[in-house]
């Protein structure tokens, strides 16, 4: 048969109207969009057996219940632990990445010596050798934990402790040099509180216990007319505290004090308070001209203040002139105010950045990046990750969130007692040392961590107050044994202790104290951003949160 | 009876904290590239400043974390995908987008008027072993798809299971919470089934002072916003000028009326 021209132009047009209808290209652009998608370099999650474990968070002091998923032995998922009494499932948002923070491109791996690779047996000798030479100064920014009562038994044999204290403990330290009460002792009665007068303190952006404030905030203040908790936000800029205040109060930056001053003077010159105090030097008009504020304005604040009681004034950072307004207002140990949450606590040496006549500073990771000691000491420093470049001769590697064994102590603004214990939920993928561990290494004699924590558990048990809140509340004394009792712990349990009872705190104020007076310590003026989850600095960065924290911290 | 998944989210207890937006990218395996940027990062729920405009005491801030509306009526994005890679589920009411289907075309995108919806550019990678910290519920896509809030559907299919396992049809609401919506440390976010009457969120849906956005459109969406603020309840519908507020915000990332977080 002859194909010729026109069976070639039929078979083409026939050809072509085919192909229209024909579900061929599509299925085969739709395979190549399935094939597309399976490549072997696209990393999928591992498949396993979904485990849901509890623990506490060790990120920050404040030690949020958190209950972690699980998947082939690996924290796959961070979520709060809604029947946790203080944080009632709520976490910050760095938390909800921590799982991925062991493997920061950050994170350290090795042990360095002024930028080399050694090992840990170099830094155990080298560590060992200083020791043997002179004085050590052991510095913590994590007091009370078992591990630095571990700290604090190495330096009394061999130097001195020093504590690095958070801006929320520097805000009380102005009661511990009036009334003599350890800093660590107190905290805040916020759920009585009925006015928060915040100068400065980031109230609604991570300030304290995430979950505690904020929840107390959502439930008895946000969007309300008229909340059951005012808070009035004293700050320069529109924070996202300042806006979601039932009230800002936008004034010149670092004026505070003297609004604290101002303030106490109204108070005191027109008997709007019942307590007494030393009348502050400054006049309304120079509060006013300091603060630019209307003096009228002043007047009506600490008019209005007063007018919904129990009213609390919380300081950003160690500010006497605050916490001398506390005690203008009768909010120092009183119902809603600055309480006494605890009796056994010490009273800690602060660390000053200057270190004089050391052969030896070592820095437990718990301290912070932008605490750079200013000493000839040779410098060991602990961490985890690895933070901007500081003076430290010895980088060691901690443990990462949820490798190590700890116990969590009361969070810093907490006004109850509790006790948590964190288990190690990951495996480190290197050697990993905390510093208590490396000086019991060093000194064989020292008490383990892990002793001391049996042995709080059992004084805790042999005690018997508190409950035990885990699924359900159990009173400490019908526990049947401290074993138990330190088993539940372990299993993310966390031990409440009694409401604090409002004692009166009597607070030597003899003279108001100088605007200055409390201006922090040097190493505190440059912040440095913290180390963060991958995610977490991703979405930061495309919603411009990050340069809104930086702003406001 | 089918349900009708949405959302009612109460403004006035936002804090713009963003743990919503980290709770949902760690749930749904989003990987954090160093090369994505505010206009190519995917962020399925992103939370945004909204300001009042006026200066000092005056000045008022609020917070408002957008994600997929789950429009129910005239879904835009079902509409124009030329893959039906995107479906209003029937049992459920949630705006599926499946990757596996999806071309890449961007049709959705251009049609989303939430502006919802995110391209992926690059393949996803971790750093070395982070990939073990990966959620195995939920599989991670391949660059060249559009991505989205998906109610953290992996979750409904676990409490699906759940349920089956014990006999039953209908899943506990308990155990079908996004991750958002747990995340949420001033519970802002609430979850529940818009069909149901008795259900609280349901009933706070259609409260006085509850909204959604660009309502005037007709898509229905299923994410309802609640404020006590009129000033915030007017971002909502902005005028036919400055058109919506979520346009606006992603066109010009620095636009005074709504700006990123």
């Amino acid at each position: 048969m002859k194909f010729s021209r026109r069976d070639l132009l039929v078979w083409g047009a026939g050809a072509a109207a085919g192909l229209v209808v024909t579900p061929v290209p599509w299925k085969l652009l739709d395979d190549t969009s399935k094939w597309s998608q399976n490549w072997p370099w696209i990393p999928q999650p591992a498949r396993g057996p979904v485990q849901v474990k509890q623990s506490a968070c060790t990120l920050c002091p404040n030690g949020c219940g958190v209950k972690v998923r699980m998947a082939s032995g690996w924290p796959v998922g961070v979520a709060g632990v809604a029947s946790h009494p203080v944080t009632r499932g709520a976490l910050c948002p760095l938390a909800f990445g921590a799982h991925q923070l062991n493997w920061h491109p950050d994170r350290l791996r090795t042990v360095r010596h002024h930028g080399s690779p050694a090992s840990w047996d170099d830094a155990r000798a080298a560590f060992a050798k200083a020791c043997g030479e002179g004085r050590v100064v052991v510095i913590d920014g994590y007091p009370g934990r078992a591990a630095s009562a571990v700290l604090e038994a190495f330096a009394e044999r061999r130097g001195e402790y020093r504590v690095v204290r958070g801006a929320e403990t520097r805000a009380l330290t102005p009661y511990e040099k009036w009334s003599g009460v350890p800093a660590e002792s107190f905290g805040y009665d916020l759920e009585n509180a009925s006015t928060i007068l915040s100068f400065g303190a980031p109230v609604l952006d991570g300030w304290g216990a995430p979950g505690r404030f904020t929840r107390l905030w959502a439930e008895r203040a946000a969007g309300q007319v008229d909340p059951l908790m005012r808070i009035i936000q004293i700050e320069s800029l529109l924070s996202r505290s300042a806006g979601r205040a039932y009230q800002w109060i936008s004034i010149r930056s670092g004026s505070e004090g003297i609004l604290a001053a101002g303030i106490a003077r109204v108070l005191l010159q027109e008997k709007l308070v019942k307590t007494g105090g030393p009348i502050p030097e400054v006049t309304l008009d120079e509060a006013a001209l300091l603060t630019g504020l209307d003096a009228t304005a002043i007047r009506e604040l600490a008019r209005t203040i007063v007018v919904r009681g129990p009213v609390i004034a919380i300081a950003n950072d160690n500010n006497p002139s605050v916490a001398a307004l506390n005690v203008v207002l009768g909010a120092v140990g009183t119902r809603g105010g600055v309480v006494r949450r605890s009796k056994t606590t010490k009273v800690y040496a602060s660390a000053d950045a200057a270190i004089a006549s050391a052969r030896a500073v070592i820095l437990d990771s718990s301290v912070p990046w932008n605490f750079v000691p200013q000493t000839d000491a040779e410098v060991f420093r602990f961490a985890a990750w690895n933070g901007s470049p500081t003076k430290t001769d010895w980088f060691l590697p901690a443990p990462g969130f949820l490798e190590e064994r700890t116990d969590v102590p009361t969070a810093p603004t907490s006004g109850v007692e509790t006790y948590a214990l964190a288990a190690s939920l990951a495996k480190a993928a290197h050697k990993t040392q905390s510093c208590a561990e490396f000086l019991v290494s060093v000194d064989p004699s020292l008490s383990s961590a892990e002793k001391i924590i049996h042995t709080r558990c059992a004084e805790l048990f042999h005690a018997k107050r508190g409950n035990l809140h885990s699924r359900e509340e159990t009173a400490v004394a019908k526990i049947a044994s401290a074993q138990k009792l330190e088993e539940q712990l372990w299993s993310g349990a966390v031990w409440l202790g009694e409401p604090a009872s409002g004692e009166s705190i009597r607070c030597a104020l003899k003279q108001w104290p100088a605007a200055d007076a409390g201006s922090p310590s040097d190493w505190t003026a440059s912040w440095a951003a913290p180390v963060m989850p991958p995610l977490a600095s991703k979405l930061y960065q495309e919603s411009g949160l990050r340069e809104s924290q930086r702003r406001n911290a | 009876m089918s349900a009708r998944y949405g959302m009612v989210i109460d403004l006035d207890r936002c804090t713009g904290c963003g743990s919503c937006m980290v709770a949902c990218a760690a749930e749904n395996n989003v990987p954090a590239l160093p090369q994505a940027t505010a206009r190519t990062g995917l962020t399925p729920m992103l939370v945004r400043r909204l300001s009042n405009g006026l200066e000092g005491n005056l000045g008022r801030e609020a917070f408002i974390p957008i994600l997929c509306m789950h429009c129910e009526h005239e879904t835009p994005c079902v509409h124009v995908c030329p893959q039906q890679a995107v479906e209003v589920d029937a049992a459920t009411g949630i705006v599926m987008q499946m990757p596996q289907r999806c071309l890449g075309c961007r049709y959705c995108m251009t049609a989303c008027p939430y502006h919802a919806r995110y391209f992926n550019w690059w393949d996803p990678s971790w750093p070395a072993g982070m990939e073990k910290s990966l959620n195995p519920g939920v599989a991670s896509r391949m660059r060249g798809v559009v991505e989205k809030c998906n109610l953290c559907h992996a979750r409904f299919h676990a409490a699906k299971e759940k349920a089956a396992a014990a006999g039953r049809r209908e899943i506990d609401a308990a155990d079908y919470i996004p991750a958002c919506v747990e995340a949420c440390p001033t519970r802002a976010i609430r979850f529940g089934n818009l069909a149901d009457p008795n259900d609280p969120v349901a009933q706070e849906a259609h409260s006085a002072n509850a909204f959604r956005l660009l309502a005037r459109i007709g898509t229905e969406p299923k994410v309802y916003y609640k404020s006590d603020e009129a000033w915030v309840r007017s971002m909502a519908e902005p005028g036919e000028q400055s058109g919506s507020p979520v346009r606006s915000a992603d066109n010009s990332r620095n636009q005074s009326e709504v700006q990123h977080v």
